[in-house]
């Protein structure tokens, strides 16, 4: 472990160690338990070979409905810029965003995911994540974005470096987590060789649940090194990490088990819709007034009810003029 | 919560809308106006909610990958939350704190995995690709910085410079408030000796008995306390001290045309005939005038 060992170095190590193998007949793919070297080797042979023919082919379609306004768009476009393994498409009329349109479009563009941004009364931004073609589809409700454009975000990183994806231990906790999470990994996670990704590792996701919400964090790390392959001595306590940013927060509305629509899997039973915070927030106010009114005539027939005794005073001034 | 029917679903939402408004006209003190446009949370989930726990099993085996693949094609790295009850979501500094070191652990764990891999995971100095934001970007941030950094230390300079100009003014006050009692001090002494000669009837031994102190004799010497700075220059001289000697020519010329103009110059009266020129043919004292007047009137 403390040689360095070049990537190329890695492939050319799994021949040499199968100098030991070829005594051994082909029992290294089942992989003998209690023998470390050769569960090892099977995992660098997948590694080189990528296990029987997995191919992580993940094409994620990004796009927006009309009358978007400036901040989310740019958010999406952060988005774009952080996956290259996305395909931005142009905008979809406010009729089509439901169902059939966009599932057509998904297929016609051969993408595996989709990321759909909605935004509504020009207000609220919802982003649906879609598995096509049967897969699951999640609607969100957005808050808190701040786009990598804001100037107290201060890092930066390759672009289509694949980030690490570090997830807060209650994704584990009940199962509609954990779909969500399988789903951020495999939409977010950049595949391996793609052809659009840079080699190293600079960034990092932060995915984590606080209050119900899956709030996403970007950021660069920075750690002193002098090789690519080894940090340097006690390196990894002088990391830090710099935020890229864009920040953003989602709130889960419901679970569906088709691409965009089908059966509900799953509600959030604690989401209120911005509709519904807003109405109620105007019908406070409007309590106000009529509470005013109200009071006004209640004292008014207090008034009346009790009459208030004569003034000795009040015609003191009257005889002066 | 139940095993809910599947074609239950599609009137949930306007249920969910009735029950929200008898639930929350309760709620509507508890409204979390944080910055951060945070929804409300009711007090009691609706009852009705869909949660088909099954279903979202099968989908999960339907989307995931294999189980066997190498860690690098996923990349995750799952992070445990020692105290996670205590992260208030309204609290800035202790939610992005918890952000950051989730993070932080994250990437140790991580790297120590791609170390053990052997795998280059870490950007020479020297590898330059495109990044995710524009150079032009990160100069702006960079001068926001510098910006920042430069009124923080502003507004220190300033604030000591307040500081010190209090120091000095307290500082000079006592020194004046020395100065005066010094002088005063002087000034009672020379009158006590003077009433003591007088009361010894001015007896000649007097001189030896002058032992006051007049502060090595500067005090009264003209330059104050501070000494003599030019000790080429006697006390009296009004001359500005020592010139050199074409300066002293000029000075004659000066003084000529200062008695015959008074100080300042002549005004406009150089083609007019004053009592001693009326009888002067040819100019006269051309020597000091002629050309000299328009240079003095510069």
């Amino acid at each position: 472990m403390g040689r360095k060992r070049k990537h190329s170095e890695a492939e050319a190590a799994a021949p040499v160690k199968d100098d030991s193998a070829p005594e051994r007949p082909k029992r290294t793919l089942l992989g003998w338990k209690d023998k470390k070297e050769d569960v090892e080797e099977a995992k660098e042979a997948a590694a080189s070979v990528s296990v029987p023919g997995f191919r992580n082919k993940e094409k994620v379609l990004v796009t927006c409905s009309r009358r978007i306004s400036f901040r989310y768009r740019h958010l999406m476009l952060n988005i774009v810029s952080l996956l290259p393994h996305c395909k931005k498409d142009s905008k979809v009329e406010a009729k089509s965003s439901k169902g059939a349109t966009l599932n057509e479009l998904v297929e016609l563009k051969g993408s595996s995911s989709c990321l759909f941004f909605e935004c509504r009364k020009h207000k609220d931004l919802y982003m649906w994540m879609v598995k096509s073609p049967s897969g699951p589809s999640v609607k969100f409700l957005v808050n808190a974005v701040h786009t990598m454009e804001e100037l107290k975000l201060t890092g930066n990183h390759l672009k289509g470096s694949r980030p690490l994806l570090t997830f807060s231990s209650n994704f584990d906790k009940d199962v509609h987590w954990k779909l969500l999470k399988e789903m951020l990994t495999q939409v977010f996670g950049i595949p391996k060789e793609h052809r659009k990704s840079k080699p190293y590792h600079d960034h990092v996701f932060a995915f984590s649940i606080v209050d119900d919400h899956i709030w996403f964090r970007n950021y660069q790390i920075s750690v002193p090194h002098n090789e690519a392959d080894k940090v340097a001595r006690g390196g990894l306590d002088k990391m830090t990490l710099v935020e890229v940013g864009p920040r953003f927060c989602l709130n889960p509305i419901k679970i569906f088990g088709g691409s965009f629509g089908g059966p509900t899997l799953y509600e959030n039973p604690f989401y209120v819709s911005p509709n519904q915070i807003r109405a109620l927030e105007k019908r406070n106010k409007a309590g106000k007034f009529a509470k005013k009114i109200k009071a006004k005539t209640r004292r008014k027939m207090h008034e009346l009810s009790n009459p208030l005794e004569p003034d000795e005073f009040a015609d003191m001034w009257k005889d002066d003029e | 919560m139940s095993f809910e029917d599947d074609d239950f679903v599609e009137d949930d939402e306007m249920n969910m809308i009735d029950e929200d408004e008898a639930a929350s006209d309760s709620e509507a003190e508890s409204l979390s106006d944080s910055d951060e446009e945070i929804t409300e949370k009711l007090a009691e989930p609706t009852k009705t909610a869909v949660y088909n726990r099954d279903g979202l099993l099968d989908k999960l085996q339907d989307i995931s990958w294999p189980e066997d693949i190498d860690w690098t094609h996923k990349l995750t790295v799952e992070i445990e939350q020692g105290q996670q009850a205590a992260v208030d979501v309204n609290d800035d500094l202790a939610r992005e704190m918890a952000f950051y070191t989730q993070a932080l652990v994250g990437t140790r764990q991580a790297f120590e995995k791609l170390q053990e891999m052997g795998l280059p995971f870490l950007r020479p100095g020297d590898y330059y690709a495109e990044m995710v934001k524009s150079d032009t970007h990160m100069e702006k941030v960079k001068s926001k910085l510098l910006y920042e950094k430069r009124q923080m230390e502003e507004a220190e300079e300033r604030r000591k410079a307040r500081d010190n100009k209090k120091m000095a003014k307290e500082v000079q006050s006592q020194k004046m408030k020395e100065r005066a009692k010094q002088k005063k001090d002087e000034i009672e002494s020379v009158k006590k000796w003077r009433k003591q000669r007088q009361q010894s009837g001015f007896s000649e031994k007097g001189a030896g008995e002058l032992d006051l102190e007049f502060g090595n004799g500067k005090s009264f010497q003209r330059g104050g306390g501070g000494g003599k700075k030019r000790p080429g220059v006697s006390p009296g001289d009004r001359s500005g001290g020592k010139g050199k000697t074409a300066s002293r020519m000029n000075n004659k010329k000066r003084e000529f045309r200062d008695s015959k103009f008074g100080h300042g110059g002549r005004k406009g009266l150089s083609k007019q005939n004053t009592a001693e020129t009326t009888n002067d043919f040819k100019g006269g004292f051309r020597g000091g005038k002629a050309g000299g007047n328009k240079r003095q009137k510069r």
